[in-house]
C-alpha cells in the first residue's frame, strides 16, 4: 500500500464528507462494481428461487441473510482500485473464494445484525484481524465514526425499502388496465392457489435489482469511513506530505550534500594525538544495543534492561485502562476458525438455554412487580374514594339509596329541641302536670310538640328563621281547619306569654290538652 | 282581624287619648283604632299599595322619615298628599330641582325696607309634613340642608337654632330608573331616613279598580284626595307616638332586632352593613307596627315585617353580587331567612 498512489485526496474529513467520498468512489467504479455484484448475486438468487420455489418469503430471506458474504467482493475491488490497481472483472471473481474464507460463519451469524457492518468489514478483510485483536481494533476505530456508520446502515435500510417499493409501484403502474382487472379477479378467485408465486418471486427480483445499485455504494461508504478514521489515527495526510516533500527535494538534497562535502574537503590537518594510537572500535555487533554486555560488571546490561522495563511498566510510564463491554462470545482463539466457531456456537446455544432459565427465574420477580402495581392501583382507587367520599355520598343520595331516606331529620329549631325523642311520651299529660306551677314551661312544651309534629307528620319546611306567625301561615296553607285553629290558639297564647308576659287563663289548659289529644294522640295510636 | 273594627263610632276629636289617661290599655286600644282608621282612609286614596301605606304609617307612628322609591306614576306623591289631607297639621312641599339652594329649603334673612332691619324668613321645612319630591334631582349641598332638621328637628338660621314644629316628618320620593342629571343621596342622608319604601306596580284587580275610580273623578288623570276625612290632629299623633314608644318589648325581641342589624355587618354579600341607627329604627318600627296591628306588645313578626324597609338603604351590596344581578332585597331576604327568630 503506497499512499502516494491513492486515487483520492487523503486528508482528514468529517464523517459525512467521508460518506460522500464513498458515494463518489462507488460512482467512479460503478460499472465494475455493479457487474461483479450482479454476477455474484443474481445466480445465487436464481438458485435460491429454484430451491425454495414454494416459499418465496424464505428465498428472499435467505438471500438477504447472505448479504455480508457478497459485500466482500466490492470491498476487494474498491481497496485495490483505491491505489490504482483496479482489478478486471475476471480477476475480481477469481479472488472471491479466497475472500469468503475468513470468518464467514461469524459474519453470517452473530455479526449479521451489527449496525456498523460495512465499517467493520475492512478490519476483517483488509487487515486480516480476528478475535481479540479485531475487537480491540474496532474499539479504537469505533471511538469516533461508529455513529455515522450506524446511521449509514439505518439510512441504507430505508433506502432499500423505498427503492423497492418504488420499483414495485412502477411495475404495477405499467400494467395495462385489462390485465390488472383480470389479475384482481384471479387473485380474488384463487388466492390460495400457488399460481401467483412467480409474482412474489418477481418482487423479490426487484429487491435483488435494488441491491445491485445500493450495496456497492453502502460498502464504499463504509470503506471510506474506515479510511477516514485511519487517516486521522495514523496521520496519513502528514505522512503523505512528508513523502511528497522527499520526492520534491531529493535532487536538491544530493546537491546540497555534495556541496557540503566539497566544503569540508579543505579541513585542517589532523591533530597530533591521532597518530599515536586509537582505542579499538567496538566490534560490529549484529544485535546492537540489545546484546548482553558488561557481563563482568556488578550491573550487567541485561539486569539494567530488566529494571528499566520494570520501571517502564509502572504507573508514570504506563497508563492502563480496563474497558469492560458486552459482546458476543469470542473467547475462543481464532486459530482454527471453523471448529472453534462451531463449538462457540454450541456454547452460545447453551447460553441461550441458560438465558431462558434465567427468564423463568425472572418470572417470579415479574410476578412480584405485577402484584405491587396492582396493589398500588387498588390503593389509589381507595384513596380517591376516601378523598371524594362526600361527593360520592351526594351522588349516592341522588340515586335515592335507602339509607339516606331512612335518616330522620335531626333538628334544633328556634333554639329548641324539637326531635320526637326529646319530647315526653304523653305530651298532654305532662302539660297538665306542669300547668299549675310552671305555665311557661307547659305552654313551651306544647308549642314545641306542635312544631315537632308539624315537622314530622306534615313535613312543613320550617327553619329557625321562621317567626310564629310565619309558621301559622304555613299551617294555614295545609288547609286543615282543626289543626290551624288549634295552632292559632296555641300561638296566640304562647306569644302572649313569651312576649307579652301574660299568663294564660286556667280554663285554657283543658281545651288545649283536649285538642292536642284529639289531633295528635289518635294518630300515634293508629 | 282588626280591620273588622270600623272607625265610625269613634269621632276623631274624641279619640284623642291625651286628656284622658285613665287606662293605658284602653288608650292603646283607641290609638290603634285610630291608626287603623287612618290606614283605611289612605287605602281609599291609594289603591293597591297596602304594604306601602302600612310602612308610611309605621314611620309616622315611629316618628321617622320615609324615602319612597318607585317608577313614575305609581302614586308616590299622591300618597303623601293623601296623608297630608288626613292629617290636620301643616304640610309643605318642595320640588327638588338642580338649581334649588339650601336657603330655599331652610329659609334665610331678608332685609325689610319698612322696618329697616333683617327679618328671618322661614323656609318650607318649618312644617309638620314635608314632601321632598324627587329629592335626588337637587345637588348634594341642597340635600345636605335636610341633614340637621331630619336628625335634630331644628334648623340653624343666622346662628340661631330654630325648632321645627312637632310632629315632623319628611317624606322624600325618588325615581330609581332615571339617573341622568341626578345626585344619588349620600350615605349620611340615607341613614337618616328610617324607612326606604319601594313602590311596585299594583296587582291587576287593584289596577282595574283604580282605573275605574280615576276615570270617574273630575280631575283628568289623578285621583281626587279632597273627599278624604281629616282624622288626625298634631297632638293626637304625638300621643300616638308616645303610646307606641311605651309598648312593652320583650328582651328576646330586642335581641332579635339587634342581631338582625348586626348580621348585615358580617354578611358575605354585603360590603357595608347597617349602623346602630338601623337597630333603633327596627325597634321603633316594630313598636309602631305592633300598634298598627292592634297588639299590646311587640312580636318578632313586627320587627321582621319592617326589617327590609329599614335595612335596604343602609347596606351596600358587594360588587360581585351586583354584577350577578342580585338586588339588595334578595340578599336581605336571604339574611332574614337565616337569622334565627327568637323563641322562649
Amino acid at each position: 500500500m503506497r499512499l502516494t498512489d491513492a486515487s483520492v485526496a487523503i486528508r482528514p474529513r468529517g464523517p459525512w464528507e467521508a460518506l460522500d467520498l464513498g458515494v463518489l468512489l462507488a460512482r467512479r467504479h460503478a460499472g465494475l462494481l455493479l457487474a461483479s455484484w450482479a454476477l455474484v448475486t443474481v445466480p445465487i438468487f436464481a438458485l435460491l428461487c429454484l430451491l425454495l420455489w414454494d416459499y418465496p418469503g424464505w428465498a428472499i430471506f435467505a438471500f438477504w441473510w447472505l448479504k455480508p458474504a457478497y459485500e466482500r467482493l466490492p470491498l476487494h475491488i474498491l481497496a485495490r482500485a483505491l491505489f490504482g490497481d483496479t482489478p478486471s472483472l475476471k480477476q475480481a471473481l477469481k479472488a472471491l473464494p479466497g475472500l469468503l474464507r475468513p470468518q464467514l460463519l461469524a459474519s453470517l451469524t452473530w455479526r449479521r445484525f451489527s449496525a456498523t457492518r460495512s465499517f467493520d468489514l475492512p478490519v476483517l478483510q483488509l487487515e486480516g484481524l480476528s478475535g481479540q485483536a479485531r475487537s480491540q481494533r474496532l474499539v479504537v476505530l469505533g471511538q469516533r465514526d461508529a455513529g455515522a456508520a450506524s446511521w449509514l446502515t439505518v439510512v441504507g435500510m430505508h433506502l432499500e425499502m423505498a427503492l423497492w417499493l418504488g420499483l414495485v409501484s412502477l411495475f404495477y403502474l405499467l400494467l395495462p388496465a385489462q390485465i390488472e382487472l383480470d389479475w384482481s379477479w384471479q387473485s380474488l378467485a384463487n388466492a390460495a392457489a400457488g399460481e401467483w408465486l412467480w409474482l412474489e418471486h418477481l418482487s423479490n427480483l426487484l429487491y435483488v435489482l435494488v441491491l445491485i445499485v445500493w450495496e456497492p455504494v453502502y460498502v464504499a461508504c463504509g470503506f471510506t469511513l474506515y479510511l477516514n478514521r485511519r487517516t486521522a489515527l495514523e496521520g496519513w495526510d502528514i505522512e503523505l506530505v512528508f513523502r511528497q516533500l522527499r520526492q520534491r527535494l531529493t535532487g536538491v538534497a544530493y546537491a546540497l550534500l555534495l556541496g557540503c562535502g566539497l566544503l569540508l574537503l579543505q579541513a585542517p590537518t589532523p591533530v597530533m594525538a591521532a597518530e599515536i594510537g586509537s582505542c579499538p572500535l567496538p566490534l560490529e555487533d549484529p544485535r546492537g544495543p540489545e546484546a548482553a554486555r558488561l557481563l563482568k560488571q556488578p550491573l550487567s546490561s541485561q539486569a539494567a534492561q530488566h529494571s528499566i522495563e520494570q520501571l517502564l511498566d509502572q504507573p508514570p510510564f504506563e497508563h492502563r485502562e480496563t474497558v469492560t463491554r458486552w459482546r458476543f462470545g469470542e473467547q475462543e482463539p481464532a486459530a482454527e476458525p471453523s471448529e472453534e466457531q462451531l463449538s462457540g456456537l454450541l456454547e452460545l446455544l447453551e447460553k441461550f438455554f441458560k438465558l431462558a432459565e434465567f427468564w423463568n427465574s425472572i418470572d417470579a420477580v415479574a410476578l412480584f412487580f405485577e402484584a405491587l402495581l396492582w396493589a398500588a392501583l387498588l390503593g389509589l382507587v381507595a384513596l380517591l374514594g376516601w378523598r371524594y367520599r362526600q361527593w360520592l355520598g351526594v351522588f349516592a343520595g341522588r340515586l335515592g339509596l335507602p339509607q339516606r331516606t331512612a335518616t330522620p331529620p335531626s333538628r334544633q329549631l328556634f333554639g329548641l329541641e324539637v326531635t320526637p325523642q326529646s319530647l315526653p311520651e304523653d305530651v298532654a299529660g305532662t302539660v297538665e302536670q306542669l300547668w299549675a306551677e310552671q305555665p311557661r314551661a307547659a305552654l313551651s312544651l306544647l308549642y314545641r310538640a306542635l312544631l315537632s309534629r308539624l315537622l314530622d307528620d306534615y313535613r312543613l319546611p320550617l327553619n329557625s328563621a321562621h317567626t310564629e306567625s310565619e309558621v301559622l301561615r304555613l299551617v294555614e296553607d295545609l288547609e286543615q281547619s282543626e289543626l290551624s285553629s288549634f295552632s292559632q290558639a296555641l300561638t296566640l297564647h304562647w306569644q302572649n306569654l313569651a312576649y307579652g308576659h301574660r299568663l294564660p287563663p286556667d280554663e285554657l289548659r283543658q281545651t288545649l290538652c283536649q285538642d292536642w289529644r284529639r289531633l295528635f294522640d289518635d294518630r300515634v295510636r293508629t | 282581624m282588626m280591620s273588622e273594627h270600623t272607625p265610625e263610632p269613634l269621632s276623631p276629636a274624641a279619640a284623642a287619648p291625651a286628656p284622658a289617661p285613665s287606662n293605658p290599655a284602653q288608650q292603646r286600644q283607641r290609638a290603634s283604632q285610630l291608626a287603623q282608621a287612618l290606614r283605611q282612609e289612605l287605602h281609599k286614596a291609594l289603591i293597591g299599595q297596602n304594604a306601602v301605606v302600612d310602612d308610611v304609617l309605621t314611620a309616622l307612628i315611629a316618628g321617622g322619615h320615609v324615602l319612597i322609591e318607585g317608577v313614575p306614576g305609581l302614586g308616590k306623591t299622591l300618597l303623601v298628599r293623601a296623608l297630608a289631607r288626613c292629617f290636620a297639621g301643616e304640610f309643605a312641599r318642595i320640588q327638588f330641582t338642580p338649581d334649588l339652594m339650601p336657603s330655599d329649603v331652610t329659609g334665610h334673612a331678608v332685609y325689610d325696607l319698612q322696618s329697616e332691619q333683617f327679618k328671618l324668613r322661614k323656609g318650607p321645612v318649618f312644617t309638620n309634613l314635608l314632601l321632598a319630591d324627587e329629592i335626588n334631582r337637587a345637588p348634594a349641598k341642597t340635600q345636605a340642608a335636610l341633614l340637621e332638621v331630619m336628625q335634630e328637628r331644628q334648623v340653624t338660621l343666622e346662628g340661631r337654632a330654630l325648632a321645627v314644629p312637632l310632629p315632623f316628618m319628611v317624606l322624600a320620593t325618588q325615581n330609581p330608573i332615571e339617573q341622568e342629571g341626578t345626585y344619588p343621596l349620600p350615605e349620611a342622608e340615607l341613614d337618616r331616613f328610617m324607612l326606604k319604601l319601594r313602590m311596585d306596580y299594583p296587582e291587576q284587580a287593584e289596577e282595574l279598580s283604580m282605573v275605574r275610580q280615576v276615570t270617574r273623578s273630575t280631575r283628568a288623570d289623578m285621583l281626587d284626595v279632597s273627599p278624604l276625612r281629616t282624622l288626625l290632629q298634631a297632638k293626637d299623633l304625638l300621643a300616638m307616638q308616645k303610646i307606641a314608644s311605651d309598648l312593652p318589648l320583650d328582651e328576646q325581641v330586642l335581641d332579635y332586632a339587634v342581631r338582625l342589624a348586626r348580621a348585615t355587618r358580617t354578611w358575605p354579600g354585603l360590603i357595608l352593613g347597617a349602623g346602630p341607627r338601623a337597630s333603633i329604627a327596627l325597634v321603633r318600627g316594630g313598636r309602631a307596627r305592633a300598634l298598627l296591628r292592634g297588639g299590646d306588645f311587640v312580636l318578632p313578626d313586627d320587627i321582621k315585617g319592617c326589617a327590609l324597609a329599614v335595612l335596604r338603604h343602609r347596606v351596600r351590596l358587594a360588587p360581585e353580587l351586583d354584577i350577578e344581578g342580585l338586588a339588595v332585597d334578595q340578599v336581605l331576604q336571604q339574611l332574614l331567612d337565616q337569622v334565627a327568630a327568637p323563641r322562649l
